[in-house]
């Protein structure tokens, strides 16, 4: 969903060095359950292997397989980001999710299984194929889910690359490594803007991903998802008593939170009196801004790192939060004036005066002062522009208002819950509109649009279809519902308590709120003397966009090997071509979009958003039509189809002309374009199919009818 | 054999299931938009306590903690008692690629 904007360290050293040798030994496992995966595909049907697992997967991995591929890296950055933002009304849009292991699992799960079985069809287009005996509806299905998910495989990538960057960001070998890739890439033209560490990040996840996923195919997917599930859940598990604990209740947090006002946003310049010698970075600040009566009352957080480059002096554009509830200010305040954080300020600070001194020596005597030791000793607060050690001094260039809820308290505990300003590109840019946030956050068509979105449009997509066609029997449905029911309760609800207490916990982290679940995990175990336990925790939205990558890449490479070539090009193709041609379609497709996130498309947060919610206004009526409806015809598949994408689209559309971007689609009658595709999809469909002409009769009878004498079960 | 036919049960068991599980979603919504509606939107004045169950705001509590926990346990009633165990049948691995392959050496035999 969303990616984190700049790498902010959020690890010490030694809990980095936990994370790395967490990814490591997790890389390691996922490999060893590739090669196991792999010796599976010698003694089966390689394509319904490789792309189906044969349609034997048992219980726990059909439920975390879905459940897993469904939680993405959204569920652990995103959603938490969201709660941070806008309070306890997040409960109200996820609360869906109270419904949506039953309908995404329960709806078509057992007729598709079934369906997929009659004809040997083991991708969502082969079904809609042999349903209505067309190659043109295999084809456009095909390009359709090819089109949508390699946009979201590029994300996705990235989406995993930030997660990685920000966990390494402090162990060392991490920087002998980021140095190495930098040296390795200058004077190359096509990676002038790429940062080395984010790289180096990508290949290590890209690459990783892409060979387990092409070695080992549907059943390593599976069985790492059933790894990465387990630590998910784990993750929720150890950080819900701890929030608790540190918190005082739950109570104490939701009664805090009510009295919270919004704070500000805005833009600040940093500036040195003398250039350092060396590249200094400072990272999770606070100063203190003047009032109007020029007392420096105003305590504000700095949302990203300040590096200083040798030579350098101002570093301008700095985005940080302002808080406003007197409560907070005060005790932030106060901890800002405790021993560990005067302690840690004064090491960073020191490093500046001494890079300052080293510059002064190299370059002669320079204009301005130098703090001395003496001053940084007696330091008695933790921030940065403090008037007795001003070694970096602050102006404030922009502040903003909230553009919902501003100065009012209890929109955290309510509806509409406060929206945050929009920040121009740079501190003296044009100011966006903020006509679309003036509602608040989740007005009541929007809040209904999710019982669309998750629910109902989760049935819709086909990455899930897949997997509602690989379980064994009935009796793994009705029990990986169960337990993916009991399992979403466990992680979503509990995650809206976690960073309710975050916010509680840890203010003015809306400026870079993507960053929340690393940096709670980290204080919540640091908080009790379990440094270690932060690595491991952060492992968690790592995992979640993991499963959801290699189960997006199997779905396109299936899509292309057997919709495409098999059946279109060459159906004679052996089974060691057929076998060579799917290793090498699934690395390729991964390359490429490896490729892509390399310098992603800057409106590629956009196409995510959009495409999101398309497929399933495409896919999903078409579907329940050729499942439960003896009349419907290719006619009307076609057209629920069609007619889905181009309502869908054409939200966006309108949207772009009306509130200038395309992210910002048009609400008709207040829903979400996912609500007005799925509704358009569904007329075309009922008003397609029965004037266009009854289907083949031979289809009918093969789907719907049994033999007398073969009947019930 | 006869050519006598029957539905399929399990088109039949699956639609009937497909029903009640979208009354469920329908009954998820009717009791927690509205309610939290209602009771969670402007609710809230300035300075004022919330009002709370066991550290929730009551209304996130009796409009979303609750149906959630109820449509827990209907979810699993379902699975349980309504959902039918039925037999999927055998699949037919390869057999639309055989179809494929007859309909292509059809076609060349013809030209």
């Amino acid at each position: 969903m969303n990616s984190l904007r700049s790498v902010v360290p959020i690890l010490a050293a030694e809990e980095s060095t936990a994370a790395l040798v967490t990814f490591v030994v997790y890389t390691l496992g996922v490999f060893a359950l590739a090669a196991m995966a792999n010796r599976l595909l010698k003694q089966k049907s390689f394509l319904s292997e490789y792309f189906l697992g044969s349609r034997g997967l048992g219980m726990w991995a059909f439920a975390l397989t879905f459940a897993a591929t469904s939680a993405s890296g959204g569920s652990f950055t995103g959603f938490p980001a969201k709660i941070y933002t806008h309070g306890w009304i997040l409960a109200l849009w996820i609360a869906s999710y109270m419904v949506v292991p039953i309908c995404t699992m329960g709806l078509i799960g057992k007729r598709v299984n079934q369906v997929a079985r009659i004809s040997g069809a083991i991708t969502m287009p082969d079904v809609l194929r042999d349903r209505y005996e067309s190659r043109g509806l295999g084809l456009l299905s095909t390009i359709l889910i090819v089109f949508f998910l390699v946009w979201n495989l590029v994300a996705q990538f990235k989406a995993g690359s930030e997660i990685l960057r920000t966990l390494l960001a402090d162990v060392e070998l991490f920087d002998v490594a980021t140095a190495w890739t930098g040296a390795q890439i200058s004077g190359w033209e096509y990676f002038d803007k790429v940062e080395p560490s984010y790289l180096l990040c990508l290949m290590a996840f890209g690459v990783s991903v892409i060979v387990y996923t092409a070695y080992g195919g549907f059943h390593a997917v599976v069985w790492t998802d059933v790894m990465q599930g387990v630590v998910m859940v784990l993750g929720v598990a150890v950080m819900l008593p701890l929030a608790l604990m540190q918190v005082g209740g739950l109570e104490k947090a939701t009664q805090e939170i009510a009295r919270m006002q919004p704070p500000r946003i805005g833009y600040a310049s940093m500036g040195l009196e003398v250039p350092v010698a060396s590249s200094q970075r400072l990272r999770d600040e606070w100063f203190l801004a003047p009032d109007e009566s020029g007392e420096l009352t105003r305590v504000c957080r700095v949302s990203r790192d300040v590096t200083f480059e040798p030579g350098e002096r101002i570093v301008e554009n700095v985005r940080f939060v302002e808080l406003t509830t007197p409560e907070e200010v005060e005790r932030q305040m106060e901890a800002l004036r405790t021993p560990a954080a005067i302690a840690r300020m004064q090491a960073d600070l020191r490093g500046v005066a001494e890079s300052q001194r080293a510059w002064e020596n190299a370059e002669g005597p320079v204009e301005g002062e130098i703090v001395t030791d003496a001053q940084l000793d007696a330091l008695p607060m933790a921030v940065l522009n403090h008037p007795d050690a001003p070694v970096v001094r602050v102006t404030v260039d922009l502040v903003r208002e909230y553009a919902y809820g501003a100065g009012e308290t209890g929109g955290y505990v309510s509806g509409p819950a406060p929206v945050p300003p929009t920040l121009p590109a740079t501190a003296d840019g044009p100011l966006p509109d903020e006509s679309a946030a003036s509602v608040g956050f989740l007005p009541l068509g929007v809040a209904i649009s999710f019982f669309f979105m998750w629910a109902i449009s989760g049935s819709g997509q086909p990455q899930y279809m897949v997997r509602l066609m690989a379980f064994k029997d009935s009796r793994t449905l009705t029990r990986a519902i169960m337990t993916v029911t009991v399992y979403y309760s466990l992680i979503y609800f509990p995650l809206v308590i976690i960073f309710v207490c975050a916010r509680v916990l840890m203010p003015g982290m809306e400026g870079n709120a993507d960053a929340i679940m690393p940096s709670i995990a980290v204080l919540l175990t640091k908080n009790v003397g379990a440094a270690w336990l932060g690595g491991l925790l952060v492992a968690a939205p790592f995992a979640a966009v993991m499963s959801t990558v290699d189960s997006f890449l199997l779905v396109i490479s299936s899509a292309v090997v057997r919709d495409i070539y098999q059946r279109n090009i060459n159906p004679d193709a052996s089974e060691r071509t057929i076998k060579w041609i799917s290793y090498i379609t699934t690395f390729s497709v991964g390359m490429i979009a490896l490729v892509g996130a390399i310098k992603p498309p800057e409106f590629l947060q956009d196409i995510i958003v959009y495409v999101g919610s398309g497929l399933a206004a495409c896919f999903l009526f078409p579907v329940i039509a050729g499942l439960y409806w003896k009349r419907s015809n290719l006619a009307g598949c076609v057209a629920g189809m069609l007619g889905g994408f181009a309502a869908h689209l054409s939200m966006h559309l309108i949207g772009m002309a009306v509130n200038g971007r395309f992210v910002n689609a048009y609400r008709l009658f207040g829903m979400d374009p996912v609500v007005i595709g799925l509704f358009a999809s569904l007329v075309c469909v009922l008003v397609v199919t029965p004037i266009t002409p009854a289907p083949n009769e031979t289809l009918v009878r093969r789907y719907f009818y049994r033999e007398s004498g073969q009947g019930s079960v | 054999m006869s050519n006598e036919q029957t539905y399929d049960p399990v088109y039949l068991h699956t639609r009937r299931e497909a029903i009640v599980i979208i009354g469920l979603w329908l009954f998820a919504l009717l009791w927690t938009v509205p309610y939290c509606y209602f009771n969670g939107f402007h609710t809230v004045s300035d300075g004022g306590e919330i009002e709370t169950m066991w550290g929730i705001p009551s209304w996130v509590f009796w409009g979303i903690a609750v149906p959630w926990l109820v449509c827990d346990v209907i979810a699993i009633g379902l699975c349980l008692f309504f959902i039918k165990q039925d037999d999927l049948g055998e699949a037919h691995e390869g057999a639309d690629i055989a179809e494929d392959q007859q309909r292509l050496h059809q076609a060349e035999g013809r030209g």
